[in-house]
């Protein structure tokens, strides 16, 4: 099996730990991950989708085309690239006008959108493409850790379009490829809630931004967990660089170490603190990590 | 039920004096008391926007003109219940005049009393009376409804062009919200800022271009997608928010902050480039030091910037070729 990897922004530009922890995986699985040379922004939904539906079609469908040349699906690991890749997969294949608009936009840099692949979230490919016995069968030491898992926003919703089994109120597949690992995923209140970042909040209005992310913080802290689980680096980047924003805005005293899915099956499968990069976090993941390993 | 008694069940206990003072008029009256659904309400009132036609009664008596007991700002506050659709709708059913048998029962609901034997001068009075009641209850429920008379709009406000297009971008579903408040409900912006997402939805419908995007509060949505999820008439709202977001920005409304992600994408294929710190970080966990994306490849890259200046990207935002960055 080969997939298409696209890396997106802040996953490699920020979190390499996130990347580094996927290719291992991935060597693990026996699952071939192809670079997308070349590879653009997907683009940010919340500013090139707000500003100009047109532009934001036609650089995501450049994207598309790179894996249509590789033949293969696209992975990514971002709930927001997944968001405009697969959306944009969506309407191009479903509707013939925009499709025509964008191929005209694209001719003039030689490329043709044809409608020959498909877009999968990391987790839509763990779960159904490799399946939880598979990667059980991967984690070296079962981690004994309780956490916070975050779902975000553009994973499983709209659910008229994202054809991911589950429910989108009440999902199960992050909590069950969470608790494979030996973690246990402990409710909380509005569970479902947006970390604040998205559609160009974070940008525009931290304060707004920085509210819901406090709001998140409490209810996980409520719950008593030790660290925080997503699967979208922005909204990782939201809990960790934004829980310091929080911090220095309402005098809290926050501490949620903050684990892309990919780091988490990382550290289970025997990689170290310093590989996946949780040195460079803001937020001091050590006890956590030492919980988790039981040292 | 019928309409004179549902209607009366709306206002009972809200209206004692009213109730006395009409009660005494209609006693006075023959027994012809008529009640008019033309001038009631348009839909547009009990939706609770700020939108309002008043209509010509349908029927009425030239020579009682000067008598008729108007109530019509107790009519508008219909749109304070919900039950207020239903009796509308039904009330606009009828288009004739209904009669009203037994006038007792009609006071609260009378928007028009139509008297035909009552003396000149007490109905003065009672009308002053009953005026002067209405002046206070208006002031008070300025604070409840988006309802005034200065604000009352019209179809000269509406832009039947910006309603068109979302319609032509395939959201024909904006038709189809019944204004049922479970997307503002449902909305985690809405609990923190004046980001009213029923009310946006409502004006998109409307045409009220300017007021949507002239708003601040159209960039609080994060998209997160729960009140489209949750919608129970399937509307696209979030399509809707980002439609009218795109107008807003063709119009100039835009924030720095998002011009500057637009700047960063064409300077470098990302929103958020690399960095020496984490150029530093992924050669020390093995990792190529520059990822393999338009950063590695700048024909990659030129193909991303032909694509902005293709769609006009780099002239909406007020992209600069020579710096780099915005034209001041």
């Amino acid at each position: 099996m080969e997939i298409a990897y696209f890396l997106g922004c802040i996953m490699n530009n920020r979190y390499p730990g996130v990347e580094k922890a996927t290719r291992k995986l991935f060597e693990a699985l026996d699952i071939e991950l192809k670079d997308m040379e070349g590879a653009s922004c997907c683009p940010a939904p919340g500013v090139f989708g707000s500003f100009d539906e047109e532009t934001w079609a036609t650089i995501a469908a450049r994207n598309l085309t790179l894996a249509e040349d590789m033949g293969a699906d696209i992975m990514t690991e971002c709930n927001g690239c997944f968001g405009s890749l697969f959306e944009c997969n969506h309407i191009l294949k479903e509707d013939d006008e925009k499709r025509a608009k964008i191929n005209a936009n694209l001719a003039e840099i030689g490329r043709e959108y044809k409608g020959t692949i498909n877009v999968k979230h990391f987790a839509q490919i763990l779960r159904d493409d490799v399946g939880f016995e598979k990667l059980a069968s991967l984690i070296e030491k079962p981690l004994d850790l309780n956490v916070a898992v975050h779902y975000g926003c553009h994973f499983l919703k709209p659910t008229e379009t994202i054809g991911i089994e589950d429910q989108a109120e009440n999902p199960s597949i992050l909590d069950d490829l969470v608790e494979i690992t030996g973690a246990k995923s402990v409710d909380y209140k509005d569970k479902m809630m947006c970390c604040g970042a998205g559609g160009g909040l974070r940008s525009r209005d931290l304060d707004v931004t920085t509210s819901f992310t406090k709001e998140k913080l409490d209810h996980m802290t409520e719950a008593g967990v030790d660290a925080i689980v997503n699967v979208c680096p922005f909204c990782h980047l939201q809990f960790d660089q934004g829980q310091v924003e929080v911090n220095e805005k309402y005098g809290t005293d926050f501490a949620l170490p903050v684990f892309h899915l990919a780091q988490l099956y990382g550290l289970a499968m025997g990689l170290s603190p310093e590989e996946l990069t949780f040195d460079a976090q803001k937020i001091d993941a050590t006890p956590a990590i030492k919980k988790a390993l039981g040292e | 039920m019928s309409i004179i008694n549902r209607l009366k069940s709306l206002f009972t206990g809200e209206t004692d004096k009213e109730e006395k003072d009409i009660s005494n008029d209609v006693s006075n009256t023959s027994d012809d008391v008529q009640v008019t659904s033309s001038q009631i309400v348009n839909d547009d009132i009990v939706s609770g926007t700020k939108t309002t036609v008043p209509r010509e009664p349908v029927e009425k008596e030239p020579e009682s003109d000067k008598k008729d007991l108007t109530f019509k700002s107790d009519i508008e506050s219909l749109e304070e219940t919900a039950e207020a659709e239903e009796i509308v709708e039904e009330v606009e059913e009828t288009p004739e005049v209904v009669e009203v048998e037994a006038p007792e029962e009609a006071e609260e609901a009378i928007e028009e009393v139509e008297e035909t034997s009552v003396e000149e001068e007490a109905a003065e009075e009672d009308v002053e009376e009953v005026e002067e009641d209405l002046n206070k209850k208006e002031t008070k429920r300025d604070t409840m409804t988006l309802l005034t008379d200065k604000e009352l709009l019209n179809d000269s406000n509406r832009d039947p062009d910006f309603t068109a297009e979302f319609i032509d971008a395939g959201i024909e579903t904006v038709k189809h919200c019944f204004q049922c408040g479970t997307c503002s409900g449902s909305c985690p912006s809405g609990r923190r800022t004046p980001y009213k997402v029923r009310q946006i939805v409502r004006k998109c419908l409307l045409g009220l271009k300017e007021e949507v995007i002239t708003d601040d509060a159209l960039w609080m949505c994060t998209t997160c997608y729960t009140c489209q999820e949750r919608c129970l008439r399937s509307v696209k709202i979030v399509e809707i928010i980002k439609k009218a977001r795109n107008i807003a920005a063709h119009a100039g409304y835009m924030a720095k902050a998002h011009k500057m992600t637009g700047v960063f994408v064409m300077n470098t294929g990302h929103g958020v480039p690399i960095n020496d710190a984490t150029k530093a970080l992924r050669a020390k966990i093995g990792l190529s030091e520059i990822p393999p994306t338009t950063h590695a490849y700048p024909e990659a890259l030129a193909e991303v910037q032909k694509i902005c200046k293709i769609t006009g990207f780099d002239e909406l935002i007020g992209y600069d070729e020579a710096t780099g960055g915005l034209k001041e």
